[in-house]
């Protein structure tokens, strides 16, 4: 074990932590929004768009995600769409990841008994106001699990960027072992940086969790 | 874009999809079984049980998959384990999808309404009945969704078992795709056979689900 | 193998209840095990000629070195490595891995040498041992066919130029491009074949690589890509990668004999003209590196 090369190694290291968690959040924040957005298109009781929203979320979850990357970044050009390596990245990661998101959602909204959406209409409730104040705390309970595994396979899917030159961990990994040959290094450090990278977005998936339950428990 | 090419990969990485699929069950009937046993550590009222749960979901969901592999197959045998590689690949998806699955299970333990459970006690039914009749199938019923998921994508991240030796599909892409230098054609065929192997397995969450619902 | 201390490391950091440092301890001991001393070994070359096989690995991703056809291991290193087992008097197979796990597996035994070709460098020296030259490895630059504005090594000044990550070719066109009159956009790749993608797709104008490698990748996508002559930069080499160490020196070294005596018994000359049109005399003894 040579334990200098982490310190040569160091700031590329750091740079490229930062750029996988940009990658990270950048693909997250918009694969959720765009997973939401679909949920609720699935929802609508019009069938060629439930067709057409089935058939989106079959195709992104069942191929794999370097295929995508790859018909973006390689074959994007031939149809007019160039893009530099992280818009790409990123673009990538949230298409991927609102496949993934859609499906949660529409568990979480499956998860609502009818029965609270019924009382709460006939009390009068608007419709966006049951979203607000019975559905989604309800969903949210029985879904930040499923939603912090899926961000976590989202913050591990980054290192497939490295392949397009996103100067990502992955890749400044790669270039730590292509440089050196130092496997055993390049391995330990893959593994505890991605682990702490997991850990932080495991750790507030909890905090949100306990928050979502607080009414829960509280009511018991 | 070559058509030939296609055509002439096809066979091979049919082949390969045969090891990808098999691999892939076997892992995904294992990660099942742990996601359970470890759920059921994790909600268990003992501390040093749901103790070991956390670490266990925090190592194997924190560490890469990648990682996981190279660990049990190139630095067990340091200490004396030699492990095939058929059984590294298998144990090391089992392992990881249990953690992954044991959160689904957690998170739709905690949507059943508790009062459920306490009504169908102070009936006096039996503990193992009420898992059987009240918690677990409305646990199934919410949590059904994201393990599809899952199991999608434990199928794709089988792709990572080559680096123990084992050639499965994307492997094979790849070789054919250095070969050829028509990489596109190659990947999407490759993609083509995942999408053929994940729409089963979602048809067969879609069914689940609406027996689940039906019932 | 791990010492009681980090053992203990790792109960008392498990009973704080932290999973981070329990995480960290556990990756101390693994540390601690990968530098472990190992318990002397048995001489490699006698072990591999006991069992009466070879067992080498490499990623056959790396045209026309090592790829598949049909599903058929093909190549110059297995041209080679066949020619050496027939001296060394033993039976080889070979292993298809992805780069990530081969120096490990290397490490870990799981096969007895590595027949990928590599440029030797100072930093690699340290870990590992080399033959002598098994081909050449001299930069060559590959552009789109319908490019008319490349002509010359020369031409790339002012453009985009893909290479793969920590070779010596990449170390070489960056000497290359300070000599040139405007500054070339070196982009560096992880994986070759995804630097040719790149090429194809007009996201660089140039790719750099080993002449034999871009000679080959031109040759097949004739309608795609052209060669840039001529090659440039100083003459680099090719060779395999065994473990460090006193147990597998003798392995290293009779792998080197045989290809020295390939070279003189013109074998060599016979597999470079199948491969690359034309025989080249190699160097006869491990190159000093370059980077």
């Amino acid at each position: 074990m040579d334990f200098a090369l982490y310190l040569r190694y160091g700031p590329a290291l750091a740079s490229g932590f930062a750029v996988t968690l940009l990658c990270w959040f950048g693909g997250a924040a918009l694969g959720l929004a765009l997973g939401f957005v679909v949920a609720l298109l699935q929802r609508l009781s019009f069938a060629p768009l439930r067709w057409l929203t089935r058939t989106y979320i079959e195709v992104v979850r069942g191929t794999p995600f370097l295929v995508q990357l790859f018909v973006l970044y390689d074959g994007g050009p031939s149809f007019g769409l160039r893009l530099d390596a992280t818009s790409s990245g990123i673009l990538a990661l949230g298409i991927y990841g609102s496949a993934y998101f859609a499906e949660i959602f529409r568990a979480g909204f499956n998860a609502v008994p009818p029965g609270q959406v019924e009382a709460a209409a006939s009390l009068g409730m608007a419709p966006f106001t049951i979203l607000r104040r019975i559905r989604l705390p309800v969903m949210l309970v029985a879904i930040v699990p499923a939603l912090t595994n899926m961000l976590i396979i989202l913050s591990k899917e980054t290192v497939v960027l490295s392949i397009i030159t996103v100067p990502e961990l992955m890749y400044q990994m790669q270039t730590m072992a292509a440089e050196t040959f130092a496997a055993f290094e390049t391995i330990l450090a893959m593994a505890i940086l991605y682990w702490i990278m997991v850990e932080l977005v495991a750790r507030a998936g909890r905090v949100v969790e306990r928050r979502v339950t607080a009414f829960m428990t509280g009511a018991a | 874009m070559k058509l030939q090419v296609t055509l002439d990969a096809f066979p091979y990485l049919l082949e390969a999809a045969g090891t990808t699929l098999w691999i892939s069950l076997l892992g995904i009937a294992l990660g099942q079984v742990i996601g359970a046993a470890v759920c059921l550590c994790r909600v268990s009222p003992l501390r040093p049980l749901a103790r070991f749960g956390a670490v266990y979901v925090s190592f194997f969901r924190g560490v890469p998959l990648l990682v996981q592999l190279l660990l049990v197959y190139y630095f067990l045998p340091y200490v004396g384990i030699d492990v095939p590689p058929l059984v590294a690949a298998i144990g090391s998806l089992g392992l990881a999808s249990g953690a992954y699955v044991c959160e689904i299970f957690r998170g739709a333990l905690t949507a059943v309404p508790k009062g459920q459970a306490e009504a169908a006690q102070s009936l006096g039914f039996p503990p193992a009945a009420i898992w059987r009749r009240i918690l677990l199938p409305q646990m199934l019923r919410i949590s059904l969704p994201a393990l599809v998921n899952e199991l999608i994508l434990l199928l794709k991240a089988s792709s990572l078992i080559s680096v123990v030796g084992v050639t499965e599909l994307t492997r094979s892409s790849h070789t054919f795709a250095a070969s050829t230098y028509h990489p596109l054609e190659i990947y999407l065929t490759a993609a083509f056979i995942y999408l053929l192997m994940n729409l089963c397995l979602a048809a067969a969450g879609a069914m689940a689900e609406r027996r689940l619902a039906a019932g | 193998m791990v010492d009681g201390a980090l053992i203990d490391k790792l109960k008392r950091a498990a009973s704080r209840r932290s999973v981070l440092t329990a995480g960290l301890a556990g990756a101390a001991a693994l540390t601690g095990l990968a530098g472990a001393s190992r318990p002397a070994r048995a001489d490699t070359l006698a072990e591999v000629k006991k069992r009466g096989e070879l067992v080498c690995a490499t990623e056959m991703e790396f045209a026309p070195f090592d790829f598949l056809v049909n599903k058929v291991y093909t190549g110059v290193d297995r041209d080679l490595i066949d020619e050496v087992g027939k001296d060394l008097g033993v039976k080889v197979s070979y292993l298809d891995l992805p780069w990530t796990s081969v120096l490990p597996g290397l490490e870990a035994r799981k096969f007895d040498f590595v027949i990928a070709p590599v440029t030797i460098t100072a930093e690699r020296l340290k870990r590992y041992s080399f033959t002598v030259p098994i081909a050449e490895a001299t930069v060559a630059l590959m552009k789109r066919k319908n490019d008319s504005s490349i002509t010359k090594p020369e031409d790339i000044a002012g453009k985009t130029v893909g290479a793969q990550k920590g070779t010596a070719q990449l170390a070489q066109l960056q000497e290359f491009a300070k000599t040139l009159p405007k500054p070339v956009n070196v982009k560096e790749y992880v994986d070759n074949n995804q630097a040719y993608a790149d090429l194809a797709a007009g996201r660089t104008d140039a790719a750099v690589g080993s002449y034999p490698n871009l000679a080959y990748a031109a040759a097949q996508r004739a309608d795609a890509f052209a060669m840039v002559m001529p090659p440039f930069g100083k003459p680099t080499y090719f060779s395999w990668v065994g473990r460090l160490g006193d147990e597998d020196r003798s392995l290293t070294d009779a792998i080197s004999a045989s290809l020295v005596k390939m070279q003189d018994d013109g074998r060599m000359a016979a597999i470079q003209k199948k491969w690359f049109g034309a025989a080249s005399p190699l160097p006869k003894t491990v190159p000093a590196p370059q980077v």
